[in-house]
């Protein structure tokens, strides 16, 4: 009986673990991977290297490193490398390392391309001269230093070999490579006879016919407080240490796409998508950043402070430091130093390496409604006519792989779609889109024509011994498209006209799923890194960032369909830098609990401070179930992600927004038409991340670089300058702590009450909202109209949210275009600013813009206002308009609390002053 | 100083223009109201129908929403919470979302939510109406059909029940007849064997405890129960011996771990069943993962045998224990004792008495009379199974006038695309592709 008892515990037990059926002895830790075991096993100073024949060649600073004393038993580490810096507009240094081609290396390392955009080498600066220092606390070594921008100066020490950027007032560090010695570059050479180079791993086997080639290094970050950046991983948003004192369970950060089935909440394993670009920030407000071109596995280690503690090495003291250590399996050094100083200017620095996030189509910032499936014909039209019925607004309706005739992308299943076109053209009727999936694996099937052309043309990638990769996927046997070639991102940019994809339409927009790439049966359920693309590149050196050639491919394909006119909408789940450039991203198959809910937060604020802007979470978890009350938690906290959708697994029970009974309905209602209102807002955002990078959803700092409580706070996020919101992450939450930061007030959303800057409040938290609030001295448009789809929006008047600062000041802007073409590349929009000062509301024009809009304004309403004026006068015409109080909100009972011009009837696209009297 | 007119002139238009092209003011103050309810507009002063405020004659219908609740703005887009009212004349008037007001969608038949200029909406209502009017009528016929269908049922269901309670309670009687029967066999039984066994056992004394054994083995269906208890036990401890024996689900989850070995098509539909959920049929995958386990360790192999309830060989046993244990739990009377339990007792009674006064038993076949009671005993069971089946029949709730009598033993199919579903009302729903069933609760 006992025994039974005990058993009983156990098995539950195992149910319990089975929650997280995160597989994690499914993927590679550290210590199984022999490159990222072998570096960490470095000790500081161990790196030798100095640098030779430092010279100005091409206008880069250019060196060659060699070991200090060549070490007679490893003859094949002193070919020496070729080392440059280069000099950028705007603070940014490129540090190059790579084998001497000269020196005829057995295969030339892979360079990742068409990551760093054309116009960035526009903005090189040719370096005429360097100058030698003798540097204080360098032995009386020598340093050459070369100009940077103004105030920065990049500076590589000779004897052992370092490179940092300075700022030349203090000569205080910024930002520094190999300042703990623990540089290791495994050149390629010839295998001895007694070397086993492969890998085995859970019964895959890496022929590795290269050898080792891992790259690693230190880097640290100067005035620094925190690190962040590198996605994906589920973890915090300040970067946690990894290794050193108090790390417990040591691992470092990875990077490596990779399809993992219900990922963990908090870990620091890799997941889709890979970026390698950190930022770091401290109390000096300042902040700088570090990116690493390079798309073979990646593993970052954040180092504790105190790590160090027996290295010996001198490191300046006076200034707070992070140290980090980069390993990569493959590659070269390609790495960009971009020196700030603020947040913003970090980001501002990165997308002018790697690309301005695209702009989007107006449709696509609305709500999108997804679902693994959404059955056949009847169902979508069941679905859309729902929302109708319950007048909530969504602007697209998504397909998953089972509308395809067998998972055979570009088809349509006859039985359950037999006329795709109408189906989509009853939705464009509306004004709504439709996206479907279309994956990377190619269904091996002769009678395919996809399939049957790819293999004929020899464009799939190949396996180690040259034959077609066959792998396994939703079709089953499956190959993929070597889209590293440009000939072949053609062929299948091709596939997306309307000819080739039959059954699509104008309306149609794409959706890539799988694209790490997902392999079922390959290691780590990804493909074997000894396949081969294009000029016999391996996978393991460009695995990052097929993903994104994938994406880039597909996009082109959206955009050679429309002529070049319609701005592609393309969502991927894989990702690498730059692919803000082709689209939007979200963060996989997330699980429908609380903590998921949580940790995606950090996730988006991620993803936008490295340059993926567009970015959200599958509102209401993928996995499982929601309770009502998450669900409803989370419409209210996805309305404020840049891209906004709700999908679900096919085992889980449906949900979309009515089916919770009529409360839950209206409350998921409102925080979709919570999210429509603010689409002016939103999509001025999002036109500011495509000038400057700067994301849409912002962390705390990056608007109050200076306040410290705001540095690890990723439970709250900033929505452009103006709006801070927070999340509620517990069942049945009755209060919620919320930091505002700064001087100034904060107005909640709905009621319009004013709380101070600079202190946490203890709030009380209905099932009504998450706590959202407007910064003192902002200035949001909002369109206060509900409509079907953002389509019906168009025409529809404007309000004003004026939150008035301790000086009764506020300014805001407001950026229209068509909201589909590339006419604003020509000036076809309106960009307004709005300042309000002295009772005067201005509206004057930003840039030369040439586009019409019939739109008016048609309620200004004033925050922090003192009541008593009752008219207010509008130039020109000297019209007056009557002031009287209204409701902050529409759509509910809200009570008239905010000071309201009624109608001053202005137009959106002209210049005009309204006067209170 | 002319030219200068005429520009101002030509600003004044541009302005009044533009006032009108960029809001959404109808020319007919009234519209988007309910007939019913336009006496309650024409005053000067109109409250809001929640109380809440009051407004002008001038801001009814002005485009700017001063009502909460939608009362001033019941014929634009301004107000969130408005109805707009489309006479649809020629078909029903209906009351739409003022989101639909001028939103470029024509959704009044009479298009009078189209009224900006933007789109031209044609009249539609008489089609519409005539439309609509037709499915009423085809409706109603259905309905009538239906009527007509459904008093069929109801007579066919009342002459149903009628025979079926008739059949009930003459199966009932037949019983009894049954029981009694049976009653008399056990006691003739029961009596003969006493005669056989007392005129063997005449030499020797009387022995009680020899009775009793006698009793025992002819007090079958007790022994029988016990015996079923009895491999129960033995299988439960069985069970935990045999630890690891037959995978379960739950181990082959776990088992996933272990995917060396796998062919790669193997392999690869394994991952995939994770997403989709399903189970791989391939039985060497299982045949594989089971000699793959050698991780597996103590644990998992203890878990195993937990979970194992439904194991094959180890368990036949038990299965069948069960099995009869409901046989006989089937054929319980309310009473609470098993009819065997009463035949027993009866024969018992019997046989005291007959004990008691000893009566000869003369010319008794005991062949004849085992075959008699074997018949009946048979009889009997097949009439119990008939009456409880046809009692839970009758419990059941078939609607009103038990118009769905008919339907009990009916099942009803439609093939829709490449599934067949099946409805057997009272019993289960099931979806089939061919391949797979989906019991749809």
């Amino acid at each position: 009986m006992k025994m039974k008892q005990v058993a009983f515990l156990f098995l539950i037990f195992l149910a319990s673990q089975t929650v997280y059926s995160w597989k994690k002895d499914e993927f590679r830790a550290c210590d199984q991977t022999p490159f990222c075991k072998r570096a960490r096993f470095r000790k500081p100073g161990a790196c030798t290297l100095i640098a030779h024949d430092v010279s100005i060649s091409d206008g880069d600073l250019t060196a060659k490193l060699i070991p200090k004393a060549p070490h007679d038993q490893d003859q094949d580490q002193i070919k020496p490398l070729t080392l440059s810096v280069s000099v950028y507009q705007d603070g940014i240094m490129r540090l190059k390392i790579d084998e001497d081609p000269s020196l005829d290396p057995r295969k030339k390392r892979f360079q990742v391309a068409d990551v760093v955009i054309s116009e960035f080498e526009t903005k090189k600066l040719w370096l005429q001269s360097a100058s030698t220092e003798k540097i204080n606390g360098d032995d009386g070594g020598l340093s050459s230093v070369v100009y940077l921008s103004d105030g920065y100066e990049a500076v590589l020490r000779h004897d052992p070999f370092e490179v940092y950027v300075r700022e030349k007032a203090g000569n205080r560090r910024v930002v520094s490579l190999n300042s703990h010695g623990l540089f290791d570059f495994e050149q390629l050479r010839v295998k001895k006879e007694d070397e086993d180079w492969e890998e085995r791993f859970r019964g895959h086997t890496d022929t590795r016919p290269y050898g080792p080639q891992s790259i690693s290094f230190d880097v640290s970050f100067y005035g620094s407080d925190f690190v962040y950046g590198i996605p994906e991983h589920a973890s915090s948003f300040a970067l946690k240490p990894t290794r050193g004192p108090g790390v417990e369970e040591s691992e470092p950060f990875r990077l490596f796409n990779l399809d993992v089935f219900e990922y963990h909440h908090e870990s620091p394993f890799g997941i889709y998508g890979s970026i390698p670009f950190m930022v770091s920030h401290g109390k000096s407000g300042q902040s700088s950043g570090f990116f690493w071109l390079n798309a073979a596995e990646m593993q970052i280690d954040v180092l504790a402070k105190g790590w160090d503690a027996e290295g010996g090495i001198l490191m300046p003291t006076e200034q707070s430091r992070i140290d980090t250590f980069w390993m990569s399996e493959a590659g070269i050094v390609d790495t960009f130093f971009f020196a700030g100083p603020g947040p913003k200017d970090v980001v501002k620095q990165y997308v002018s390496v790697t690309g301005l996030p695209a702009m989007p189509q107006l449709f696509s910032t609305g709500y999108h409604q997804c679902r693994w499936n959404y059955r056949d014909e009847e169902d979508v039209e069941n679905v859309d006519s729902k929302f109708d019925e319950h007048d909530i607004p969504y602007d697209v309706l998504w397909l998953d792989i089972e509308h395809t005739d067998g998972k055979r992308y570009f088809t349509w299943d006859k039985m359950l779609f037999p006329h795709p076109e109408e189906m989509q053209r009853k939705l464009a009727a509306k004004g709504r889109r439709m996206v479907t999936i279309v994956d990377p694996h190619i269904k091996r099937d002769e009678s395919f024509h996809l399939h049957k052309d790819a293999s004929q043309r020899g464009y799939y990638i190949k396996d180690a011994t040259g034959k077609d990769y066959d792998g396994w996927c939703w079709p089953g046997s499956s190959s993929y498209p070597d889209m590293l070639n440009p000939e072949i991102r053609s062929w299948w940019a091709e596939k997306f006209s309307y000819d080739n994809y039959v059954g699509s339409t104008p309306s149609l927009y794409i959706w890539n799923d799988m694209n790490e790439p997902s392999v079922f049966n390959g290691p780590e359920v990804t493909m074997p890194r000894d396949a081969l693309h294009l000029g016999g590149v391996e996978h393991r050196e460009l695995h990052n960032a097929y993903g994104y050639y994938f994406h880039m491919a597909t996009a082109e394909g959206l955009l050679k369909r429309g002529d070049g006119k319609d701005r592609p909408f393309v969502l991927s789940r894989a990702f690498f830098a730059g692919s803000q450039r082709y689209g939007a991203v979200w963060t996989g198959d997330n699980s429908a609990d609380w903590d998921h809910l949580r940790v995606s937060v950090p996730m988006v604020l991620t993803l936008g401070l490295t340059g993926m802007t567009f970015s959200g979470a599958d509102v209401g978890g993928f996995f499982g179930n929601p309770e009502p009350e998450l669900l409803v938690r989370w419409y209210q906290l996805g309305a404020y992600y840049p891209f906004f959708r709700g999908h679900a697994h096919h085992d889980t029970k449906r949900r979309e927004p009515w089916l919770f009974g009529e409360r839950n309905t209206a409350l998921m209602r409102d925080a979709i038409r919570i999210r429509y209102t603010l689409l002016p807002y939103f999509y001025t955002l999002f036109r500011e991340a495509n000038v400057s990078g700067v994301p849409v959803v912002r962390p705390l700092w990056m608007e109050f670089p200076s306040d410290e409580a705001a540095f690890s706070n990723d439970e709250a996020f900033m929505v452009g300058n103006s709006l801070l919101v927070q999340g509620i992450y517990t069942a049945r939450a009755k209060h919620a702590s919320v930091y505002l930061p700064g001087k100034e007030s904060w107005y909640d959303l709905r009621t319009g009450t004013a709380y101070k800057g600079g202190k946490v409040h203890k709030l009380e938290v209905s099932e009504e909202s998450i706590p959202a609030f407007q910064r003192a001295g902002t200035i949001v448009p909002r369109k206060d109209r509900f409509r079907r789809s953002s389509t019906q929006m168009v025409h529809d008047p404007y309000t004003l949210v004026i939150a008035l600062n301790s000086s009764q000041a506020a300014e805001g802007e407001l950026y229209v275009d068509d909201g589909k073409s590339y006419d604003f590349k020509h000036g076809a929009y309106i960009h307004r600013r709005f300042v309000f000062s002295n009772g005067h509301l201005t509206s004057s024009p930003v840039g030369n813009s040439r586009f019409s809009s019939d739109c008016i304004i048609e309620r200004v309403i004033l925050l922090g206002f003192t009541p008593g004026a009752k008219t207010a006068l509008v130039e020109p015409g000297n019209q007056k308009a009557e002031i009287e109080l209204g409701p902050l909100r529409f759509g509910g009972q809200h009570a008239a609390v905010a000071v309201t011009i009624r109608k001053p009837g202005v137009r959106v696209a002209e210049d005009w002053k309204i006067k209170i009297l | 100083m002319k030219q200068r007119l005429s520009l101002m002139y030509l600003s004044f238009i541009l302005i009044i223009s533009s006032r009108e092209s960029s809001s959404s003011i109808p020319s007919n103050s009234f519209i988007g109201i309910p007939p019913q309810d336009e006496d309650y507009f024409k005053r000067e002063i109109i409250k809001c129908k929640n109380g809440s405020k009051k407004f002008t004659k001038a801001q009814l219908n002005d485009d700017f929403c001063d009502c909460p609740d939608g009362t001033d703005e019941p014929g634009t887009s301004a107000c969130p919470l408005g109805k707009f009212y489309c006479k649809n004349i020629g078909h029903a008037p209906s009351f739409l979302y003022s989101s639909r007001v001028n939103d470029g969608i024509c959704d009044c038949c009479d298009g009078s939510d189209e009224y900006d200029g933007k789109v031209k909406c044609p009249y539609t209502c008489h089609e519409a109406g005539k439309v609509a009017m037709e499915s009423l009528k085809r409706k109603i016929e259905v309905y009538q059909e239906g009527v007509i269908l459904r008093n069929v049922e109801i007579g066919l269901a009342k002459r149903a029940i009628a025979r079926d309670k008739a059949e009930l309670s003459r199966l009932k009687n037949e019983r009894e007849v049954v029981e009694k029967n049976i009653c008399w066999m056990s006691f003739l039984f029961h009596r003969l064997r006493w005669q056989v066994r007392k005129l063997e056992q005449e030499p020797q004394e009387k022995d009680d405890k020899r009775n009793e054994k006698v009793e025992n083995e002819e007090s079958g269906p007790d022994k029988n129960v016990d015996r079923q208890i009895e491999p129960m036990k033995a299988s439960d401890v069985e069970k935990q011996g045999k630890a690891g024996e037959s995978p379960s689900d739950q181990n082959e989850k776990d088992k996933h771990e272990s995917s060396e070995g796998l062919s790669r098509e193997e392999l690869g539909r394994l991952v995939e069943s994770r997403w989709t959920g399903k189970k791989m049929k391939n039985d060497q995958l299982n045949k594989h993962i089971q000699m793959n386990q050698e991780e597996g360790g103590p644990d998992a192999g203890y878990e195993e045998s937990v979970v194992d309830n439904a194991g094959r060989s180890s368990t036949a046993q038990y299965k069948i224990g069960v099995q009869d244990l409901k046989n006989s739990s089937d054929i319980t009377t309310p009473s609470g004792k098993s009819w065997l339990d009463k035949i027993q007792e009866t024969a018992q009674n019997f046989l005291q008495s007959v004990n008691l006064f000893s009566i000869p038993v003369v010319n008794l076949d005991a062949n004849k009379i085992r075959k008699e009671y074997n018949h009946y005993t048979a009889k009997l069971s097949d009439l119990e199974s008939r009456i409880s089946s046809l009692t839970e029949k009758l419990k059941f709730d078939f609607g009103k006038q038990n118009k769905f009598y008919l339907f009990y033993d009916r099942c009803f199919e439609l093939k829709q695309d490449k599934y067949v579903y099946k409805v057997c009302p009272f019993r289960n729903a099931t979806q089939e592709d061919g391949r797979s069933k989906t019991q749809l609760g």
